[in-house]
């Protein structure tokens, strides 16, 4: 019981990980390409190259994260199927 | 009755066929003038295929341009013994033209291969005679933008100060009245609607995207963030 209270902890840090990877990947997008509107509304903290530099580091996590996401999705299904959690 | 039916019929497609003879000839217009419009943009050069103008990405620092021509004028200032300024005109028309198809490959990512028109700077350069202690070429932009090279980078290329592009004139949004074609090098480079160029010794200057972490060589095949 506590290792399935485990896994869901785990799994809804990933969950909101994931999230707030995907939302600075938009907005340093959005810093890269649109720059002046988004150094303004940072008041000049995200730079176009700091969004450059975050934007090309974050391919690698945001893997990892996709791929446990969808793995510890496919576990919890499997589960539900053999014992019908 | 029937005749007289049939003659009116037959005056009016007599009437009919000289009122369209007469328009159709132009009337009062003079067929002999021709009007010249605005050139098309041309898509592909000997055998090249070229990009859109309009295939760029606006990223400048403060927008598009809009320089008056009437008083544009060109310096050419610093380490030289003749500082010049010249007008639109004097450039295109006191400066052999050259063309080549290069490519500006930008650092967001995308890539346009255009035809470019315009003048060697290092002719403009050449006929202000630099000083031996001249080592850097500054452009400034009309917006306020800067960027800088080696004069041993602009003296041995054939690096172009653009006027026009696939056959047309550069358009504001595209760094009317001129533009730098810098040639090897990353988009951030290409500084648009130049005002000045200017000769220096300062070997540490940085240009605008320079001082904010970006390569100051900005060469296209190294990384364009300085580490």
């Amino acid at each position: 019981m506590k290792s399935l209270a485990r896994q869901k902890l785990f799994k809804s840090i990933i969950h909101w990980l994931l999230t707030f990877l995907v939302i600075v990947y938009v907005v340093t997008g959005f810093g890269i390409t649109e720059f002046r509107t988004v150094e303004a509304l940072t008041l000049g903290l995200l730079t176009k190259n700091l969004a450059f530099k975050i934007h090309n580091n974050l391919w690698i996590p945001f893997i990892i994260l996709l791929g446990l996401h969808i793995f510890l999705s496919l576990i919890r299904r499997r589960k539900k199927v053999v014992y019908g959690l | 009755m029937r005749k007289l039916i049939a003659a009116v019929f037959t005056l009016s497609i007599f009437i009919s066929l000289i009122i369209i003879a007469i328009n159709g000839c132009g009337g009062d217009r003079n067929m002999d003038e021709t009007e010249e419009l605005e050139p098309a943009e041309i898509r592909e050069y000997e055998g090249e295929k070229l990009s859109s103008i309009n295939a760029f990405r606006e990223n400048s620092i403060k927008g598009p341009q809009h320089i008056d021509i009437e008083s544009y004028r060109l310096k050419i200032r610093g380490l030289v013994e003749n500082p010049a300024h010249y007008t639109y005109d004097e450039v295109i028309n006191n400066y052999k033209h050259y063309k080549k198809v290069v490519t500006l490959d930008c650092v967001e990512g995308w890539s346009v291969d255009i035809l470019w028109e315009g003048m060697l700077v290092r002719e403009l350069i050449a006929e202000s005679s630099p000083l031996p202690s001249t080592k850097v070429v500054i452009f400034h932009a009309y917006d306020g933008y800067t960027t800088s090279f080696s004069l041993d980078y602009i003296m041995g290329n054939d690096i172009i100060m653009a006027y026009k592009m696939n056959e047309v004139a550069l358009p504001s949004e595209r760094g009317y009245p001129f533009q730098l074609v810098a040639e090897s090098k990353w988009g951030y480079k290409w500084i648009r609607w130049i005002t000045e160029i200017e000769l220096s010794d300062d070997v540490n200057y940085r240009g605008y995207w320079e001082s904010r972490g970006y390569s100051n060589t900005g060469d296209l095949d190294k990384g364009f963030s300085e580490e």
